[in-house]
């Protein structure tokens, strides 16, 4: 949605600063950084509704990024954009719980697409798990939302 | 004895050429390791065809010493074998005729010996039994000639003499009453010694005769009674013994003169070329193979027999050619040399079929390994260059992500700027689609070479090959429609299901047809057979493709599977469709195959395992 929080995480300088002026016209707020460690102190302390990843970084690369990412229990989505010849780690990290993967160099819209789907799912999750916790409270049977269960991607 | 010449020739022969081709011989193993493993190797890699030739060299360098030693170990112990027995029966028949020579020799002699003895007793006999004067009387001499004559014409004429030489009495054909023998070379010898047997010689009467004579004494007054030898009755004796064809029998004198007129050429009483006349005991033989001059014999070598007598001393001389003697032994020779012939021969044929039957088995295995080395090659050459490929898509892939975002923010720039020349917005326009076109190109190069170049786990499904096919099928001819190609599949209906990666093999199929359209650039029509059938014993399924349009080049073939090869024009083709499926192919434990004539168009026969290899299966 318009006005969602996107952290932009690439080693690829100018990339991350183009990639953010064109998703903040698009009327995202964008942060960019430029590598693993620095998205998790990012994430730490300023949450995001879309996570848009690189895998080949120096330091702390994409796939470890986002098993601590994982570890910071967020409801944050991770979408994987990557230049990476193999498929095979953008595999490995939608096992991981990745939204979904991307390759460079990839048309804005796109991209634009993706972050919606990803906010989507995002957004459903939130909701589900904050109806969950309202039933538990209440003490009503579970088994009434998994009549309806949230459309999963 | 005949076959030892050939036999010892072609030892010289054998050695001669062992001397020259020494090392050469007993390196045929390494020359062959060689030949099949490293030159090869670097020849195929180097041009395909100059090991052709040199191989062919190799292969007929292999073929004459192959032959020449199998010749050499299989006639050497025939020849060997062959040459024993040859020269054990040769000195065993050699014995045999040397013994029967000798017997007949013996034989001779003793007949001869014993006519000597006979005339000269019974001439012994009539001296010591009858008196000069009883003698002297006219007809009783002559009484004693007839009676000595009377079977057989012994004696040619008889005398008796006084111890003066005068001729006392005389009975025979010439006229010798008046002759005084005191003078003669026998008077004196008979007179020391009571016998005396002559030479022949010419004498009174001048023709060749001999004497013999015997004294006798009447009150110590010697005499002598000379008779001559009917020289008819002793040459009969001697010459009428026939030995085969080429035999013949003499008496020869002290002094080497015939007394006897032998049976091929001189006469009685000439000087004998042979043998020379030494003194011996017993019988002598020997083999001689010194010409006779003048003489017409069959041939130079002769087998040469001889006893001395002892009264006269003269040399019983038998004698016969050597080829006639050795006749069955030459025969026997003959038939093992034509035994001998027929073997060498049979061997030379054998070591020649087995040889050129090895050569073709080797041949067969050399290709075999070309095949498998080239395989090797292109295998080991598409992993580095999908490594180095996987890079380097990578390296790019960052700058184009890059130069696609500077594009998207020029075009949201250029939508906020309200006024602008029209001209100048389509040029922009125009760029900007352009340099969307150009990155969508690169990105398409990378992503192929990320494609050639990726280690993807394969995902195994059964796969019903004809129905995958006929979907793929289904999908290009929508495609191809436009170019007037026609799909034509023939599939093999009882073809089994196979265990495969269905998103590799839809790849492959993909790129193989891609290929057949795109081979048929320039025609109106073509067609694109494709068909399957069960193959490699039912372990394999076959799958042909084949197309009606351009064909590959000769110099290409080579290359086709090599990254980035590509005959399409720039820009349409990465060079990486083929060698994508030579690596897919290659996963999936499959090989292939292609056919192609220039201008009439190619076939790939793919060949892949009902069971895909053991590694790709534990990934499941």
């Amino acid at each position: 949605m318009i006005g969602s929080k996107i952290l932009l995480v690439d080693d690829e300088e100018i990339f991350s600063r183009n990639m953010a002026k064109l998703l903040t016209t698009r009327g995202y707020q964008v942060t960019a950084v430029n590598g693993g460690d620095a998205a998790i102190r990012t994430l730490a302390e300023h949450p995001v509704d879309v996570i848009v990843l690189d895998l080949k970084m120096p330091g702390m690369d994409g796939l470890t990024t986002l098993k601590e990412i994982q570890k910071l229990g967020l409801f944050t989505q991770t979408l994987i954009l990557t230049g990476h010849g193999s498929i095979d780690s953008a595999l490995e990290a939608m096992k991981l719980g990745a939204y979904d993967y991307l390759t460079k160099p990839c048309n804005v819209e796109e991209l634009v697409a993706k972050i919606q789907g990803a906010w989507h799912k995002k957004d459903s999750t939130v909701k589900h798990e904050s109806r969950e916790k309202a039933q538990k409270v209440a003490g009503a049977p579970t088994a009434f939302f998994e009549v309806f269960p949230s459309k999963k991607r | 004895m005949t076959t030892v010449g050939p036999l010892a020739c072609l030892l010289n022969y054998c050695l001669s050429i062992c001397l020259e081709e020494q090392g050469a011989i007993f390196d045929i193993k390494g020359a062959c390791a060689g030949m099949t493993n490293t030159d090869i190797n670097n020849a195929t890699i180097a041009s395909g065809t100059i090991p052709n030739t040199r191989r062919e060299e190799q292969y007929k360098r292999f073929f004459r010493r192959f032959v020449f030693l199998t010749l050499v170990s299989s006639l050497l112990p025939l020849l060997l074998v062959g040459w024993g027995i040859n020269i054990h029966y040769t000195r065993f028949a050699r014995e045999r005729l040397t013994e029967k020579f000798n017997r007949e020799v013996e034989n001779h002699h003793r007949a001869i010996e014993l006519f000597f003895k006979e005339q000269s007793s019974r001439l012994q006999l009539i001296a010591r039994t009858h008196s000069k004067e009883y003698l002297r009387q006219p007809g009783n001499l002559n009484k004693v000639f007839e009676l000595i004559n009377h079977d057989y014409p012994t004696l040619t004429d008889i005398g008796l003499i006084d111890h003066t030489g005068r001729h006392l009495a005389y009975v025979g054909p010439y006229d010798l009453m008046d002759k005084n023998y005191a003078d003669t070379f026998w008077f004196k010898q008979v007179l020391q010694k009571g016998l005396f047997i002559s030479d022949m010689f010419l004498g009174f009467r001048r023709e060749p005769h001999f004497i013999m004579a015997v004294t006798s004494s009447d009150n110590g007054e010697p005499w002598i009674l000379r008779t001559t030898i009917n020289t008819e009755t002793f040459r009969a004796l001697v010459e009428n013994v026939r030995i085969g064809k080429s035999g013949e029998v003499y008496l020869l004198n002290s002094d080497g003169l015939y007394q006897t007129t032998p049976r091929f050429g001189g006469s009685i009483m000439e000087p004998a070329p042979l043998p020379a006349v030494v003194d011996h005991e017993g019988i002598d033989l020997r083999f001689v193979t010194q010409d006779y001059p003048g003489r017409t014999s069959p041939s130079p070598r002769r087998i040469v027999c001889s006893v001395w007598l002892k009264e006269p001393r003269w040399l019983l001389v038998v004698t016969q050619s050597y080829d006639e003697a050795f006749n069955a032994v030459n025969h026997a020779n003959y038939a093992v040399s034509v035994f001998l012939l027929i073997s060498g021969l049979t061997i030379l044929i054998v070591a020649v079929l087995v040889t050129r039957h090895m050569l073709a088995m080797i041949r067969r295995r050399d290709q075999e390994s070309d095949r498998l080395n080239q395989q090797l090659m292109q295998t080991s050459k598409l992993a580095s260059i999908g490594e180095l490929s996987a890079g380097v898509a990578h390296e790019i892939n960052n700058p184009l992500a890059i130069i696609s975002t500077e594009r998207q923010i020029l075009m949201d720039c250029m939508g906020q700027i309200p006024e602008m020349s029209p001209s100048f917005k389509e040029q922009f326009n125009d760029s900007m689609s352009q340099i969307d076109i150009q990155i969508q190109r690169c990105k398409r190069i990378t992503h192929n070479l990320l494609r050639f170049s990726r280690r993807t786990q394969s995902v195994m499904e059964t796969v019903h090959l004809n129905a995958f096919i006929l979907e793929v099928v289904d999908l290009m001819e929508r495609e191809a429609q436009a170019t007037g190609i026609k799909f034509v599949t023939t599939l093999e209906p009882e073809l089994p299901v196979m265990i495969s990666d269905p998103s590799q093999l839809q790849q492959l199929f993909l790129n193989l047809i891609t290929n057949a359209i795109d081979a048929h650039d320039g025609k109106p029509y073509g067609r694109i057979d494709i068909a399957t059938s069960v193959a490699g014993d039912g372990q394999e399924v076959r799958l042909s493709i084949g197309d009606t349009g351009c064909g590959i080049a000769r110099e290409h073939l080579e290359k086709i599977f090599d990254p980035f090869f590509t005959t399409k024009p720039v820009g349409k083709g990465t060079g990486l469709g083929l060698s994508i499926c030579f690596s897919i192919i290659q996963r999936l434990g499959g090989r292939i195959d292609v056919h192609s004539e220039s201008g009439q168009g190619t076939r790939f026969d793919i060949f892949l395992p009902l069971r895909p290899p053991a590694e790709l299966m534990q990934y499941n």
